[in-house]
């Protein structure tokens, strides 16, 4: 239950952390350490070097405008939450912090760190997906920007090279009209989710006009609901709901199935979550506070 | 053998309960570990060692953190504030003891430092009713008590009334 040992790296900039990581081929990034530290507690992930990037230069960078939301890779998820200019401009980030881990977790975990661990059942990649944000990531090469939608490719195993860092992501302004929000159901407070729904609805004139729906904890990485994001549409209030029940069911035909939840009740509560996401969107978000 | 980049050992100082720190330690040494084994505060205590069970709850830079899934080196430059820092030396309780106390919002103990340091670390006003307290009290365990005891405590330290909503 203690780390194995590596050599730890605390890098100044950007560049000296990428060419850090590209100098050993079991390097890992270290942000807030909140998933990996207790990885490498049980042994599970033991790396050589650690890169510690918290101190690098830029990185700190928390920028909420009327385009949307900077959020640098140092940036920690109470931070984000907390910040009444990230609330106004994208409300589903709140949406989704309140499910992260717990306070303590939160107040050192960072967001961008959670997009690049990539764990199945974890709200941000969905979340990012759904609402349509973009991550700047930095490699030897230089610097590239990727969509959320399309960087998950499996369970801890995404579009990201082992020499690149995610240095920053950036999440859209919701335009006017727009209800995101993020719910999942979990065995206690904190734990990760048995099912989750990270939904950004386009509502207008009482209707959902269209909509991004994104699956999580279902099954090896978050997924776009197709059949769902179809069935949702002219959903309006007093609409007939098993049709969108049974669209995120048939979305989820490949749900896992193991200690926590079998296949079946995975697909039935993302049916359910997708129900109770459509009914506050078009009565105006009730219910969705962050 | 050592990498181009980094070191297994590493130099840190770290202002502990007011008192400044300064130690060559291991990279891989958990601040947990740190705190208990290297300065000898054996308040702190390690349940789960994987963030689970905020039993290891101490406070840095103002911010209630799980020591054990913090390394020591990333405290480095840290003020970290740990439950021996709560009473006075005198033996004098903080209220939120006191509550504690009072409430028998306890029984084996081995849980209450990392609830009492959690509370420590937030700002009451911004806990106004009972929903809101469990909600901050989520991330720390207990096995014994069910939890009643400690909510009652909380509420009755920081006047708190009403009852949970769901």
């Amino acid at each position: 239950m203690k780390p194995a040992p590596f050599d730890y790296f605390r890098p100044a900039t950007v560049g000296e952390a990428a060419a850090a990581l590209s100098s050993s081929d079991s390097a890992k990034v270290l942000a807030g350490g909140q998933s990996l530290i207790p990885s490498m507690n049980f042994r599970l992930s033991q790396p050589s070097l650690l890169v510690d990037i918290r101190g690098a230069a830029g990185l700190d960078v928390l920028e909420a405008g009327p385009d949307g939301v900077t959020i640098g890779a140092a940036v920690t998820q109470s931070r984000v939450k907390d910040s009444e200019a990230v609330y106004s401009a994208v409300p589903g980030l709140r949406r989704a912090l309140r499910f992260v881990g717990h306070l303590q977790i939160r107040n050192r975990g960072t967001v961008c760190g959670s997009l690049a661990h990539a764990d199945p059942a974890a709200e941000l990649p969905a979340l990012a997906m759904a609402a349509g944000a973009r991550l700047t990531i930095r490699g030897p090469a230089g610097e590239r920007t990727a969509d959320a939608d399309g960087f998950y490719l499996g369970p801890y195993w995404t579009g990201l090279e082992p020499s690149e860092i995610i240095t920053g992501v950036f999440f859209p302004a919701e335009p006017p009209g727009t209800v995101t929000t993020v719910d999942e159901i979990a065995r206690r407070s904190g734990d990760f989710a048995v099912a989750g729904l990270a939904a950004s609805f386009a509502v207008e004139g009482g209707a959902v006009a269209g909509a991004r729906l994104v699956g999580f904890g279902v099954n090896g990485r978050p997924n776009r609901l197709a059949a769902a994001e179809s069935a949702v549409r002219g959903f309006r209030t007093g609409a007939v709901e098993k049709d969108l029940y049974e669209a995120a069911y048939e979305d989820a035909a490949d749900a896992v199935e193991d200690v926590h939840a079998d296949s079946e009740y995975r697909r039935e509560a993302l049916g359910a979550l997708l129900v109770r996401a459509a009914r506050a969107a078009v009565s105006g978000g009730a219910g969705m506070e962050g | 053998m050592a990498g181009e980049y980094g070191s297994r050992e590493v130099d840190l100082t770290v202002t502990v309960n007011g008192a400044e720190v300064s130690r060559r330690v291991p990279a891989r040494l958990l601040l947990s570990d740190f705190i208990r084994d290297v300065i000898g505060l054996t308040g702190t205590h390690v349940g789960c060692e994987h963030g689970y069970c905020g039993a290891c709850t101490v406070i840095v830079d103002g911010d209630a953190v799980r020591s054990c899934s913090t390394l020591a080196v990333q405290a480095d430059g840290s003020t970290v504030r740990t439950v021996e820092d709560l009473a006075s030396a005198g033996g004098e309780l903080t209220p939120m003891q006191q509550a504690f106390h009072d409430n028998h919002a306890m029984q084996c103990g081995f849980c209450t430092a990392g609830f009492l340091m959690t509370l420590e670390s937030v700002d009451p006003a911004d806990y106004q009713d009972v929903d809101q307290v469990v909600e901050l009290l989520s991330g720390n365990l207990c096995r014994c008590t069910g939890y009643q005891n400690i909510v009652k405590a909380v509420c009755s330290a920081w006047e708190v009334e009403g009852r949970r909503s769901g």
